[in-house]
């Protein structure tokens, strides 16, 4: 379980204007500003949950990770993960955590990766026989096989983030801070992972905290998402839930093949038109209006008919929007 | 413990993994190791030449001093520098949260996560050394001598390794502080003389500010029996005081750390 109230974390930043005139002011006077990265954040995640983290760049997202997992003391505000206090450090608890940075890299550079499982297993103390069975494992659902003797300087971006990701778990933590965890993957290594992660989550009944930049990577696996925005929270809540009330609007695509296609204008009457791309066409349609649309589709023979919800980046763009406006607030503007 | 001895197995198993990754660089560094052997004899040779004692020192006295400065020197370029290097590239790229997020003392970790595994040769020359100065003196230690010896030659290696870790600490502040070890590093170098060479205030900084002394100049004193037991005491307790120091700053350190950026 993890739990944080009123969180709150600040940095103090050196502050100075460009230039080589005040670059020399600056080593005699210096300007500090407080940033708020995190400011009263509060949120509660059972046991077994998968939960997206979101946010736009700079939000606070990884800073209240680092929080979670003990590498930043907070501010002012409790956090407890699993029963402890995540800044005290205590082996209890860092034997059941894991964080894995996209970005950062933990594998030995110029050695194979079974190198730093076997240092990995030295610093959590695992027995022999777990170690192997969970290497097995791993090595199955990631399809480590090929790579775990070949040096990591060799090994391919995707395939040393699959490495990084057995070297995280080795130890089968039971909390799970992922930070951006597919960033530079392609597409099918984006899945391989999600799946992955999900697998993991079910079968240890790990609980997962995820922050990605691939809106496809949230919606595929995490059923509740967390929003926060210039270090507040804007959004705790089902994901499904958050659309509807952002944006209730169904998204409808489909295909003309048959017959003189539809004017702009005639399409204007069915609902607003998002895109129209060739013969695809994706409208913009109300709840209420929907039935009759489909209606009028099939009559006009359309084809690959499909509804959906807004995309996930559409629908945070507008609110980070408003979140933005709200911060600064009437009157700031003047 | 148990785990932290494992650690260090490891740790020392996978060093000489990577130093061996590249073969050509590990025959180079053996060759390297010969050479610089002679040419850290080279200065007593031409001190000695034509002098009888220089500060009361004997030629193969001085010898003594030399290897243990060519073994704390060993164990420095072996282990502490390397592991050194590691840690502030681990702090410049991130890399050192990963440290942070393991169940065991993160010192224990970066002290010594890198090995330099040929620099044994070092240390076998400096016993080799050692031995030839003796043959030359024309008598053997004593045993009692030979044990207080060792023992302080481990109080050298914790001064020095104190002072290093007191770097590390100071490298979570400013990130890039390999010119300061370059500075230790020439400074280390006095440590190959015996301080009764200096006079005045250089041999009081290079005893009690920055102990080359307890280094070298001490342990060798009591391997020849020359050393009394309020020096030998002051030199054991100096080094703790120092590995204390280091350890309450080094914690201080960890406290404050901020984590490279995303």
């Amino acid at each position: 379980m993890i739990r944080a109230r009123e969180l709150t974390k600040h940095f103090q930043v050196h502050k100075r204007p460009p230039g080589f005139v005040s670059a020399m002011k600056s080593l005699f006077h210096r300007t500090y500003e407080t940033v708020k990265a995190v400011d009263g954040v509060s949120f509660t995640i059972e046991r077994g949950e998968r939960v997206g983290f979101l946010g736009p760049n700079g939000a606070g997202k990884t800073t209240t990770l680092k929080v979670l997992s003990g590498l930043l003391h907070p501010t002012s505000g409790e956090v407890e993960v699993e029963g402890h206090v995540p800044f005290k450090r205590e082996t209890e608890l860092l034997e059941r955590i894991t964080l894995v940075m996209g970005q950062k890299s933990q594998l030995i550079w110029d050695l194979p990766p079974s190198e730093t499982y076997a240092m990995n297993r030295a610093v959590f103390d695992v027995p022999k026989a777990a170690f192997e069975k969970t290497l097995a494992e791993l090595t199955e659902l990631l399809e480590l096989a090929p790579l775990l003797d070949k040096p990591t300087r060799q090994l391919s971006l995707g395939e040393r983030m699959k490495c990084e990701l057995a070297a995280a778990l080795l130890h089968r933590p039971t909390t799970l801070f992922l930070d951006e965890p597919t960033i530079g993957l392609d597409v099918a290594m984006q899945v391989a992972i999600r799946d992955f992660v999900r697998s993991y989550n079910q079968r240890h009944e790990a609980t997962v905290l995820l922050t990605s930049h691939y809106m496809d990577d949230v919606v595929a696996l995490c059923p509740r998402i967390i929003v926060i925005d210039r270090g507040v929270l804007i959004h705790d809540g089902d994901l499904r839930q958050l659309i509807k009330a952002m944006d209730p609007d169904k998204r409808v695509s489909f295909t003309i093949t048959t017959g003189t296609p539809p004017t702009d204008e005639e399409l204007g009457k069915l609902g607003t038109l998002v895109t129209r791309e060739a013969q695809r066409i994706t409208l913009k349609v109300t709840e209420a209006q929907l039935p009759g649309v489909i209606g009028h589709l099939l009559n006009l023979k359309a084809a690959d008919l499909a509804i959906e919800d807004p995309p996930l980046e559409d629908v945070l763009r507008v609110m980070f929007g408003q979140s933005k406006a709200k911060a600064n607030g009437p009157g700031t503007g003047a | 413990m148990m785990r932290y001895l494992r650690l260090a197995l490891v740790q020392l198993r996978i060093s000489a993994a990577a130093g061996m990754a590249y073969r050509g660089d590990f025959l180079l560094e053996g060759l390297m190791a010969l050479a610089w052997m002679a040419m850290t004899l080279l200065p007593l040779f031409v001190l000695y030449q034509g002098r009888e004692s220089v500060a009361g020192w004997d030629a193969p006295s001085a010898m003594i001093v030399i290897g243990y400065f060519m073994a704390v020197r060993a164990v420095l370029e072996g282990v502490v520098s390397p592991s050194f290097v590691d840690l502030v590239e681990r702090i410049r790229s991130g890399a050192f949260d990963y440290v942070l997020l393991k169940p065991v003392d993160a010192q224990a970790i970066v002290s010594a996560s890198r090995f330099e595994p040929w620099k044994i040769f070092d240390l076998l020359g400096a016993l080799v050394l050692v031995v030839y100065a003796f043959v030359k003196k024309g008598h053997a230690p004593e045993i009692q001598h030979v044990g207080l010896g060792l023992v302080l030659f481990v109080a050298g290696v914790l001064a020095m390794y104190s002072l290093w870790i007191l770097c590390a600490a100071a490298s979570f502040w400013v990130v890039r502080l390999d010119n300061l070890t370059y500075l230790l590093g020439a400074i280390f170098d006095v440590a190959r003389w015996p301080v009764h060479v200096f006079r005045g205030l250089w041999r009081f900084v290079f005893t009690f500010v920055i102990p080359v002394a307890v280094m070298t100049t001490f342990p060798a004193m009591a391997l020849l029996g020359r050393l009394d037991a309020q020096t030998a005491l002051g030199t054991i307790g100096g080094a703790l005081g120092l590995l204390l120091v280091s350890r309450l700053v080094w914690r201080f350190a960890i406290r404050n750390y901020t984590s490279a950026s995303s």
